[in-house]
């Protein structure tokens, strides 16, 4: 399998505190990998060294065997992003922020067919200020989309989303990946990793303490259910200290 | 150019949504040249001149747009971009940041244009007024006025940590600049000690240089005025290009 995004030994710190230590994993074609943990635990800051918006102390990033710092235009017309919070002009609407989004790439999918797709074209005329919280996530998906990408990183796609907008956003997510997209995502929702991704990592205090699929998670841990096996991972120490 | 044309039609647009620059760099000026008109009328400028109040204080109005729009309106979108991450979001995408600055330096420019022809339309059909000097040499002076006030409005913007800051930097240069600079209260009829703190102001400096323009005077007698501005533009490009900050 073709490998579309590969971390060696990423390491960053803020002011000598360590947030990421020594990740490192590879996330192959048409794969959903899904990096988890706990607030804090990492995730973002991983996720923002990967994609160049911060430099990490050391370690090596490709994507698309491309340097994300240093072959950025190339490597972000193949690339859709979606960061945890949405960034976006006062006043602009949706249908502005679209065509502006669309007018940044070379090759790109149309806005309204997305939009559709998410369930937004009655909100084409809208200030995405006036959207519902659900609404924006969905719309930041489909800017991230715009640019008919190899690869996606969603940092935690459907926070904010109810259960239906969820499951919505879910079989999107599954119908890209049966197209061959590649997706790096970030959840808090367990039943959400379960049913899309392909292999985890499990962070914890900057470094991994799990890789691998979501049922070799479980079953190496003593749980039975994987949100029981996940706060397994996660809260090792405590367990160990209260031993 | 795609992007850029598509982002400087969107920009445009919710700028000219947010109000505040039709007022202040397009109505604001009008008003002024209007009122000025009004009072003063076709009175020489000072006993024995040989040119209009109006036309002595033409330069000076018709530096209001850029006052707003380099040293208020710019500052303020550029730090509100970063605050909100638009900044950081089009980091991943293929264009450069720098253009989302680009196209805001030609929205200001655009107002700043729009501005010096009303004030121009207003000055001519109501009070008689003819630019005396050369359109060549007022247009030079006119860009150089506006990229060492855009030079300043970016240091701001570009390397104030937040909304706040950027916000009391622009206030701090724009209000004092607008009133002692001459560019609303004429510098002419300020008392001298009052003058020679004005002339501390790089405004000044570009007001003397757009009225000896307008005026047709000629540019010895303000060459002082013309190294000001290009060492004001020199210095503070320099420093907001050095000092930037994206996130």
């Amino acid at each position: 399998m073709e490998t579309m995004i590969e971390v060696e030994n990423l390491n960053k710190s803020y002011h000598q505190i360590p947030a990421v230590r020594g990740v490192s994993f590879a996330v192959g074609c048409g794969e959903v990998f899904g990096l988890l943990g706990a607030n804090g635990a990492g995730k973002t800051t991983t996720i923002e060294c990967i994609l160049g918006t911060k430099t990490s102390d050391s370690g090596t990033v490709s994507i698309l065997g491309l340097d994300p710092r240093k072959d950025r235009k190339r490597l972000f017309e193949q690339v859709g992003v979606q960061f945890q919070e949405a960034a976006y002009q006062d006043k602009i609407t949706v249908s502005e922020l679209c065509r502006m989004t669309q007018s940044l790439y070379k090759t790109s999918v149309s806005p309204l067919g997305l939009l559709e797709q998410f369930s937004l074209s009655e909100k084409h005329g809208s200030l995405v200020s006036e959207l519902s919280g659900g609404q924006r996530q969905r719309l930041f998906i489909v800017l991230a989309l715009i640019p008919d990408p190899k690869v996606v990183f969603l940092d935690e796609l459907t926070t904010g989303l109810d259960s239906k907008a969820r499951r919505d956003v879910w079989k999107c997510i599954s119908e890209l990946k049966a197209k061959g997209l590649t997706v790096l995502l970030t959840s808090h929702f367990m039943d959400e990793v379960e049913a899309l991704c392909d292999r985890i990592s499990i962070l914890k205090n900057g470094s991994i303490v799990y890789a691998g699929t979501v049922s070799d998670a479980v079953a190496a841990s003593p749980h039975e259910k994987f949100e029981d096996a996940y706060l397994w991972y996660t809260e090792e120490e405590m367990s160990y200290e209260s031993l | 150019m795609k992007a850029f044309r598509t982002m400087l039609d969107t920009e445009l647009k919710l700028s000219l949504r947010g109000m505040d620059m039709l007022i202040f760099a397009l109505c604001m000026p009008v008003v002024i040249m209007a009122i000025l008109g009004i009072l003063y009328g076709s009175k020489p400028a000072f006993p024995g001149a040989e040119y209009t109040f109006v036309a002595q204080s033409f330069g000076a109005v018709a530096a209001i747009a850029i006052c707003a729009g380099g040293v208020m309106g710019l500052p303020l979108v550029i730090a509100d971009y970063r605050q909100k991450r638009i900044l950081k979001r089009l980091q991943v995408t293929p264009t450069s940041p720098a253009l989302i600055l680009a196209v805001q330096i030609v929205v200001y420019a655009l107002y700043a244009a729009v501005s010096l022809f009303l004030v121009y339309g207003t000055a001519h059909v109501f009070f008689q007024y003819r630019l005396e000097g050369s359109w060549l040499q007022f247009a030079g002076a006119y860009l150089l006025v506006m990229l060492s006030m855009f030079s300043i409005g970016m240091l701001v913007g570009g390397t104030a940590p937040d909304m706040k800051t950027a916000g009391i930097f622009a206030s701090v240069l724009y209000f004092p600049m607008l009133i002692f600079s001459g560019a609303t209260l004429p510098y002419e009829v300020m008392p001298p000690a009052l003058q020679r703190i004005a002339d501390l102001m790089p405004l000044t400096q570009g007001i003397k240089l757009l009225k000896a323009s307008s005026l047709g005077h000629p540019v010895e007698d303000v060459w002082v005025s013309v190294i000001v501005l290009c060492g004001v533009t020199a210095l503070c490009s320099l420093f907001a290009l050095r000092f930037f900050k994206w996130e």
